[in-house]
């Protein structure tokens, strides 16, 4: 710490300095009248001795420079110094400052933004306590790479309670609710909780209590809920006297006795559970299984646990893994001898592995990760671009500032001292570009969450912290040296005499000039080239992502969900009310067809399900599960899917009669060939002695079903009439208008048969698709944009250059063309080295592109990273805005006067 | 850095100050000047001037204070003293310089032998 004492000194010596100055100058004075007496002493004259003691003691002057130089801060006082000429030399050109500062701002600005993001996304951590010490537990089966998170509840309570090396273990899992509060109904996120989970996170009531592990010790025992911050001020607007109240959740009365704190989303970014209750009070809102606590088959909650401090990952996992196969083996011998070693050894073989938990479980940050840096890098170089522009900018004014460095290297400052001052300059201008940038930031990091499907943009905060606004900082300070450095080096290399010399010794010091200005330009198309490209790709990608043949008809298509089994509905009164409804639907006006499935295109979650198909023998573990939806009928009617043989279901297709089933294409030329699959038999029921008991009545086209870029899947419709269980399903109508505004007449509807009865998730089909393409979407307008702003920039760079030229060499050209040359060779002259440049820029740019392009390969959809026509149609784009910049001054150096020109000095 | 008029390091200078203020007690700038004079018998040639901005270096790194009081003219003279920190310094410096020194007699005088 000693650098800061002595530096405590030198800065009380900066603010003491005149104070100081006098009284070295009496103790120098004491010290020459006392040396001076010594000589006289010795026998000298008074003028000698005061002669011969100056000469002992060396220059007062420079005693004192020296003195002066330690005691303060130099640095500082010619920072300051640089600082206020720097600010003086920004003041007297307002235009030039505007430009540079708002370039800078929009630069800046948008890192800024998708920094805040990334931050968001990729870098922070949970807002709890200690996060660094939180672990996520996933779990990999046998023969797997692939981990999940989910585990069983008899898994969880042997972890939580013999593990040695956590400090406490929490398991939640996701579940919705049909929230009711004086006699509102609407449709809520939750999550169900272990007691212990604020504990273990170290989180604090807002409002009340919240869980503790004596709330979650027997099933159904404390009906209690947690309401986090957000939803308690939308829902009861901040109403202090919830807590003791009770609201209805599903069927069943739950009383609130807390509220969490403003901040806190849970442990997964991309959710924020409005209401938590006990795990203990899973049956009553997920009633099958109804041995779902007991049995270790049911893998159905995540699990993340606290470390002990002094307790590593590694040990913990190995602690852990040592945990699992106790379990696991005590579990199967719990099952006795019914349990095939072959099966017995398949799940002894699993593992469990530790993650950093400081994240929480991180869906969000491994999907947008590659995304985010894809459009960091875009914006990045879109900066750097922008910095090579404003360095040509900087060199331009330099030319201007000629007379002003010629008169400070001739009072001699060094070129260090010189390279400072620019440095300083352009430091401030980075500086407030970026002061600027933030409000820019802040508009487009909005816009870009808005742009997000509303489950992530409803929850995700991008917040400008401490870290967001250090890289802001740094990323000025940089920008400012970046595009400052090439200038403040040019003009540290004048020579004093050719700097007084002024316009005479131009055309000598023009040459490097020149080189250094097409150098930027080389620069500038290099970098704008494969943004180009890769907005060229990412333009071709969605195009046909969204050209794709879904095998339906996605337009005009109304969505909405609905859970009666929430508020308690059995199956057979969801099934009346489902009939019911799509009756009275189907009457409204503008409606062409209705139907209800359990799960609706591209909307990201279909089922699977394994089979058993009549003549099918699949080998040994192959898998043959196709996807399956249960559907009313008229589904394909509603998605204009066609019927390729066979039937759709009809409500004759009931409990009481045959169970039937329709597949689609790649279904039946898988299990069947060319053989007719109508009539065949298949069975869900995976013992083998089950009979085959559902009959193939119809087969369909494929259409897409889980996402645009899928391959053709195999898949299977159930008729809802005859499914044992009816849960949640989303109803489907086909209008003939804008299908949004048929919503608040299916809502009344609804309403009309069950007011307590929400309806929930409305949208319509093309949006959710839509939604589906968020990040390709995103990626192509960022990139499209960016792009265009980098050519733009590049080519105003380009065209600064060669004006420069030209009016520099106005005199030349004048004289060439009264010798005789013609306007092409005047053209070819004032345009050669930058059109090399140019070349040159694009030759190295194609290369990059092409260097980077298995970065991008992931993200593209039937469209090559390497594919050719975008090459060349951004080349060619690229190429013509650059020789139109070029044209415009350059036409102008061809219409010089020859006459004009030679009476030009 | 020896010059022909035989300059001193500045990490020398330093040394010399404290071990002048350690064995002389308070002394203002003239006085060590004196005393190294004296002591140096003129093998070192000290410009004197240099004496005071390494004296404020000295203040500023806390091993000497210095405090106004009257010089033997009767005029206004800054007299500066070894701090604790400044003796803990010295004891150091010394020891390394020693070291040093036993090093390149060690060394020079081998190569006399050899």
């Amino acid at each position: 710490m000693e650098w800061l004492r002595i530096f405590g000194a030198r800065l009380r010596g900066l603010f003491r300095k005149r104070n100081l100055d006098r009284e070295l100058d009496s103790e120098l004075q004491t010290h020459l009248e006392l040396l001076t007496q010594e000589k006289i002493r010795s026998g000298m004259s008074v003028v000698e001795a005061r002669y011969a003691a100056r000469r002992e003691f060396g220059g007062v002057e420079q005693t004192k420079e020296n003195y002066r130089r330690q005691l303060g801060v130099p640095f500082l006082e010619t920072l300051a110094q640089d600082l206020r000429y720097a600010l003086r030399m920004l003041r007297k050109s307002p235009g030039f400052t505007a430009v540079v500062v708002l370039t800078l701002a929009l630069g800046i600005g948008a890192n800024t933004a998708i920094f805040s993001l990334m931050n968001a996304v990729l870098l922070q951590s949970l807002p709890v306590r200690n996060p660094q010490e939180l672990v996520v537990v996933r779990y990999v089966a046998a023969q797997s790479e692939h981990a999940d998170e989910d585990f069983s509840y008899p898994m969880y309570q042997a972890l939580r309670d013999k593990s040695s090396v956590f400090d406490g273990v929490i398991a939640r899992s996701g579940v919705s609710f049909n929230a009711t509060y004086q006699g509102q109904s609407e449709h809520a996120s939750g999550e169900l909780v272990s007691g212990n989970y604020y504990d273990v996170l170290g989180v604090r009531p807002w409002l009340g209590r919240l869980l503790s592990p004596e709330d979650d010790q027997a099933p159904g025992a404390r009906p209690v809920a947690v309401l986090s911050y957000g939803y308690w001020q939308a829902r009861f607007a901040g109403d202090l006297s919830i807590v003791g109240k009770q609201i209805l959740l599903d069927a069943h009365p739950m009383t609130v006795i807390g509220v969490s704190p403003p901040g806190f989303f849970g442990t997964d970014l991309a959710r924020d559970p409005a209401i938590r209750v006990p795990m203990m009070m899973t049956l009553a809102f997920r009633p099958i299984p109804a041995n779902r606590m007991q049995s270790a088959r049911h893998r159905w909650l995540t699990i993340m646990a606290r470390r002990k401090p002094d307790v590593s990952i590694a040990k913990a996992q190995a602690a852990t893994e040592v945990l699992h196969h106790q379990a696991l083996e005590e579990q199967l011998n719990g099952l006795g001898p019914s349990v095939k070693a072959h099966d017995r050894e398949r799940v002894l073989a699993s593992h469990v592995l530790l993650n950093e938990g400081n994240q929480g479980f991180a869906h969000l940050r491994d999907a947008m990760q590659q995304p985010l840096v894809m459009m960091f890098s875009v914006t990045a170089i879109v900066l750097l671009v922008t910095c090579a522009n404003l360095a040509n900018l900087l060199l331009a004014r330099s030319a201007k500032r000629r007379k002003e460095v010629a008169v400070r290297l001739a009072i001699g400052a060094g070129p260090g001292r010189l390279i400072r001052q620019w440095l300083t300059e352009s430091i401030l201008l980075g500086l407030l570009g970026g002061a600027t940038g933030i409000l820019f930031a802040v508009w487009l990091k909005t816009g870009l969450i808005h742009f997000l499907p509303a489950e992530f943009s409803n929850t995700l905060r991008a917040p400008l912290d401490a870290r967001v606004l250090g890289f802001l900082a740094i990323a000025s300070v940089f920008t400012g040296i970046l595009f400052g450095l090439a200038p403040a080096l040019q003009i540290s290399r004048s020579s004093v005499t050719a700097a007084m010399h002024g316009e005479a010794s131009l055309a000598v010091s023009g040459e490097r000039f020149f080189s250094l200005r097409n150098a930027l330009v080389f620069l500038q198309v290099a970098l704008s080239l494969p943004l180009l490209i890769g907005a060229g790709l990412f333009l071709h990608s969605l195009r046909n992502l969204r050209g794709v043949d879904t095998g339906f008809v996605k337009e005009n298509v109304f969505l909405a969900n609905l859970n009666p089994a929430l508020n308690g509905y059995s199956t057979e009164r969801i099934r009346i009310l489902y009939a019911g409804l799509l009756s009275r639907v189907r009457s409204l006006p503008g409606v062409r067809a209705a139907s209800f499935t359990t799960s609706s295109a591209i909307s990201g979650g279909w089922d699977q399900e394994g089979v058993r198909v009549e003549g099918y023998q699949p080998r040994q573990d192959e898998d043959t599960s196709p996807n399956a939806a249960v559907i009313s009928p008229g589904y394909f009617a509603s998605l204009g899917i066609p019927l390729i043989a066979g039937r759709d279901f009809t409500d004759q297709d009931n409990a009481g009669r045959q169970k039937v089933v329709i597949i689609n294409q790649s279904f039946a030329r898988y299990f069947f060939g060319d053989a007719d699959p109508l009539g065949k038999r298949i069975s869900t029921d995976d013992d083998p002695k089950a009979p085959l008991n559902m009959a193939i009545i119809g087969v369909v086209r494929d259409s897409k079903y889980v996402s645009l870029r899928e391959k053709p899947r195999r898949h299977f419709y159930t008729a809802m009439a005859q499914e044992p269980h009816l849960f949640d399903m989303t109803l489907q109508v086909r209008t003939t208008d804008d299908p949004r505004s048929i919503g608040d007449l299916v809502r009344a509807q609804v309403h009309d048969l069950d007011p307590n009865l929400p309806l929930y998730a409305t949208t319509t089909l093309e949006i959710q698709i839509d939604d589906s393409l968020t990040s390709e979407r995103l990626l192509t307008w960022l990139s499209t944009l960016f792009g265009i702003v980098a050519t733009l920039l590049a080519s105003i760079g380009l065209s600064g250059v060669i004006a420069f030229s030209v009016a520099r060499r106005t005199r030349e050209i004048g004289i060439r063309v009264a010798l005789g040359a013609q306007r092409a060779d005047v053209l070819r002259m004032v345009a050669s080295h930058t059109a090399l440049s140019v070349s040159a820029g694009m030759a190295v740019g194609l290369a990059a592109a092409y260097a980077s392009s298995r970065l991008m390969a992931g993200m593209l959809y039937e469209v090559r990273s390497t594919d050719p026509r975008s090459y060349a149609a951004a080349s060619v784009l690229l190429a013509a805005v650059a020789a139109l910049a070029a044209y415009l001054p350059a036409r102008r150096a061809a219409q010089v006067d020859p006459v004009t020109a030679l009476r030009y000095e | 850095m020896a010059s022909p008029r035989g300059e001193v390091l500045q990490g020398t200078l330093d040394l010399i100050v404290l071990q002048t203020l350690h064995a002389m007690g308070p002394l203002h700038g003239y006085g060590i000047a004196q005393r190294v004079k004296q002591v140096s018998e003129d093998l070192l040639k000290l410009n004197q001037g240099t004496l005071y901005p390494a004296l404020l270096r000295l203040e500023q790194r806390g091993w000497i204070t210095s405090k106004w009081g009257a010089s033997e003219n009767n005029r206004k003279a800054k007299f500066y003293s070894l701090t604790r920190a400044g003796r803990k310094q010295l004891l150091a410096e010394t020891e390394s310089w020693e070291r040093m020194t036993a090093l390149m007699a060690r060394l020079l005088g081998g190569a006399e032998g050899a």
